[in-house]
């Protein structure tokens, strides 16, 4: 056995223990977790058909001079999606590849084994690529076994999307951890506020290219649908339909696929396998020459003394929290430091941030081209979007809080303050901190949907409960199922508390989402009997609203805070 | 089987070792001392490759470190203060992946890896997970997979941490006997007593310099007055610091 397999041996007997160590937990979560997946997963499976299928009874119903546009918007839609994960999976591997290449302990015990760069490289890069995909193929496997069972494509298309995905996330695997090495390579020597600026410069183009994108408008190809919202739609697909792109490669290799066409989509195979051997040859030299340097660079890295108090961010917020009482004051100091002082944080929330300004930038008011109906959906839609970023945020953000306390926990054993007290000062950092974000996203949505009062002052309620609700969920359930032994939040959030937390987030925002979507709608098609009905509806809703967010902030805080309690540390 | 020649390694302005010469023969259990931050650990990290040096060259078996670490590494064994164990394996799989790393054949984790396991007092619980193990049995299995490829040269940094007296006492006279057996033994520790019981040369580091290197004779009787080693271990640093 060489040292490249040992090591993969070892891997392999670790995920089998650590799968066979699941019925160690409590069956509750473990049930709780596998049936909130699968039902996510069926009700994914059942949306994509149910798109898809529309797609193509559209195209018949609109008649002859409509023929092929299902198919048409269905390969489009593949491009976005591809395109979309195989950006993400860039970006994502090369924030995983830094913790797992660079920053976990395990990273010193094999550089003392007799194994050479290139085979260290390669070890982790299988554990990025591991790491980071499970997700995609999750998120993935419905949309194409929707697109297959759909279109009736024959058996070969379901192995052509397998071989196609090992490939695909591959590549974005070899190119974060490429960008990670050059990284870990150049940065220490660069001045303080080098990479915070350059990230921000990167965020501005990725937006205005983003913008340039989306609002787009016909191209000639699509001339027939001329002045259309499916006009307008084709138009930004095609944008992102680059041959150059992989993510290209990949949908147009699985939909020639679908077809029966399996030389072209052979071509596409190999053209993706190539690139992806290619990057994964350019990222193990650019390791094995860059690697050590890197390494050194960020073991000695020469202490940059923090900014003298009364200066920056810091004395900023730490102005902004002045009213607050110590000890819980000096919990909220530690924990923003904590998280603006790790790179692989706050450059996830800057994308986040920088998401959200494409979402408001690209929102156009439609109100007096549009029916009623069609308004509110927009509405409601908008709401279910900031719910989403904002239980994004919890889920990745806030969840890991209590975990990383980890080993220091000790520390705040031996303060004179109870876990009461640090687990609600969590939850009140988490609800004020996302509280700025999301009502600031919803409000200027609203502004640039020109939304009508009534919903509007739904939406900024909805987002100030979901705050509570969500922030409760995500710090109650960090507390009842933490992971002190994990250092990393990304891997904190991908094990299975954060996988049952973002579920609950899910089931949440579906429940509120759904209430606003029937109340809105019966609304717009003036289902309501009289004006009073309406305003005993909107009451009930929005009493619905509070009472499950008030469940959902108390129940797991409840919960949470017993089992740290109980444990001993 | 260990030579360090002109060894600098720098941190930004910060010199953690300066210009260090150092030759340890075979078999030679040879016991580095050295205040906190003295560069006692960064000179193990460069011995055992996880670290480059910015000058100078530290070799193996006569590898140099830098240049031919595979090599190097395959003579070398390293237990340091605070082992690195994968929690989700058990202890005879942990043994038969560190023989894979080795290229080790299969049947030496049958034969030398359940040997050594017995030995360490770990066989009863070679097929629990590792997660389970206190601190001392993981020490105790660092120490068992150590040995596994048969180092010539085996860098301990402080290996005393959660290792109760009898199996301090222990791992003592295995290291001692290995030494007779051919192995060098490079430690670094602060527990002067056991230095003075197994060390055949001792080396004092301070402020990244090499101060004194010489047999715990030699060492005691650089002092001005007759006193143990940690009188002369204090008064040597101390007259550093001294302008």
């Amino acid at each position: 056995m060489t040292g490249l397999w040992a090591v993969l041996w070892a891997k392999g007997r670790i995920a089998r223990h650590s799968i066979a160590s699941v019925r160690n937990e409590s069956k509750l979560k473990v049930g709780v977790v596998s049936i909130s997946a699968a039902l996510l997963w069926i009700g994914a499976f059942i949306a994509f058909r149910e798109g898809f299928h529309w797609l193509k009874n559209f195209e018949v119903a609109s008649g002859p001079s409509y023929l092929g546009l299902g198919d048409l918007i269905m390969l489009r839609l593949l491009s976005v999606f591809a395109l979309a994960l195989f950006l993400m999976l860039v970006f994502s591997n090369a924030l995983v590849s830094f913790s797992t290449i660079y920053r976990t302990k395990e990273v010193a015990y094999l550089l003392q084994a007799p194994l050479t760069v290139r085979e260290f490289f390669l070890v982790r890069l299988v554990e990025c690529v591991v790491f980071s995909s499970w997700a995609s193929a999750y998120l993935g496997s419905p949309l194409v076994l929707a697109y297959g069972l759909t279109t009736g494509a024959p058996w070969p298309f379901y192995g052509a999307a397998l071989a196609f995905y090992i490939p695909f996330v591959w590549l974005p695997a070899a190119l974060g951890s490429l960008i990670t090495v050059l990284l870990v390579r150049w940065y220490p020597a660069m001045p303080r506020y080098t990479l915070p600026a350059v990230a921000c410069v990167a965020v501005v183009v990725l937006f205005f290219y983003l913008r340039a994108t989306l609002i787009a408008t016909e191209t000639p190809d699509d001339s027939l649908f001329l002045g259309t919202e499916i006009s307008r739609a084709l138009g930004v697909s095609q944008r992102m339909q680059s041959p150059w792109l992989p993510s290209h490669w990949a949908s147009q290799g699985i939909i020639l696929a679908s077809w029966g066409r399996y030389g072209e989509s052979g071509f596409y195979l190999l053209l993706l396998t190539a690139n992806a051997l290619m990057a994964t040859w350019v990222a193990t030299e650019a390791a094995a020459r860059l690697f050590h340097v890197g390494w050194s660079q960020l073991a000695g890295l020469p202490g940059r003394s923090a900014r003298r108090a009364g200066r920056g961010f810091f004395a900023i917020s730490d102005r902004a929290f002045r009213p607050l009482p110590n000890p819980a004051r000096a919990l909220v100091a530690k924990d923003v430091r904590l998280f603006w002082r790790d790179p692989t944080q706050w450059t996830q929330f800057l994308l986040f941030f920088g998401i959200m300004a494409v979402y408001i930038a690209t929102l156009r008011n439609r109100e007096p081209e549009s029916v009623p109906h069609y308004r509110s959906w927009i509405a409601a839609m908008n709401i279910g979007a900031s719910t989403l970023v904002l239980a994004t945020l919890t889920s990745r953000f806030v969840f890991p809080l209590v975990s990383l306390e980890g080993r220091r926990f000790w520390i705040i054993g031996l303060a004179p303050i109870t876990i009461r007290q640090l687990v609600w000062q969590k939850f009140w950092l988490s609800v004020a901190t996302t509280s700025a974000f999301t009502i600031t996203v919803v409000v200027l949505s609203c502004i640039r949907l020109g939304i009508e009062p009534i919903a509007f002052t739904l939406a900024v309620y909805t987002i100030i409960a979901a705050n509570f609700g969500l922030s409760g969920l995500a710090v109650g359930l960090g507390s009842l199922y933490p992971n002190f032994q994990e250092d990393n939040p990304a891997r904190v959030v991908s094990g299975m508390g954060g996988t049952l937390n973002f579920l609950a987030s899910m089931a949440y925002i579906s429940l509120v989402v759904a209430a606003l979507t029937v109340m809105l709608q019966w609304e717009a098609l003036g289902l309501y009997p009289n004006r009073a009905a309406f305003w005993w509806t909107l009451a009930a809703v929005g009493g619905f609203i509070t009472v499950l967010s008030a469940v959902c902030t108390l129940l797991p805080m409840k919960l949470g805070l017993r089992n740290l309690m109980r444990t001993e540390f | 089987m260990i030579r360090i020649e002109g060894l600098t390694k720098q941190f930004g302005d910060h010199t953690a070792v300066d210009d260090l010469n150092l030759e340890v023969r075979k078999g030679e259990f040879f016991c580095f001392l050295g205040p906190n931050g003295a560069g006692k650990t960064t000179t193990i990290k460069i011995l055992t490759g996880l670290l480059r040096p910015t000058r100078g060259r530290a070799e193996v078996g006569g590898w140099d470190v830098t240049t031919h670490p595979v090599e190097a590494k395959a003579l070398l064994g390293y237990i340091p203060d605070t082992p690195y164990l994968y929690e989700k394996l058990t202890g005879r799989e942990f043994m038969r992946f560190v023989a894979g790393l080795y290229r080790l054949p299969e049947e030496t984790v049958a034969t030398d890896g359940e040997e050594l396991l017995a030995l360490f007092g770990i066989a009863e619980v070679g097929d629990r997970l590792i997660e389970q193990y206190s601190h001392g049995m993981r020490q105790k299995l660092s120490f068992a997979s150590c040995f596994l490829h048969r180092p010539e040269v085996v860098v301990v940094d402080e290996p005393w941490v959660g290792l109760d007296p009898k199996n301090v006492r222990f791992v003592r006279h295995f290291l001692k006997e290995k030494t007779r057996e051919g192995v060098t033994v490079f430690m670094s520790t602060h527990s002067l007593s056991i230095i003075e019981d197994v060390a055949d040369r001792i080396g004092i580091i301070h402020r990244g310099k090499l101060i004194h290197t010489g047999s715990l004779q030699e060492t005691l009787a650089t002092a001005r007055h007759p006193g143990s080693l940690e009188d002369i271990f204090l008064q040597l640093t101390e007259e550093e610091r001294q302008p």
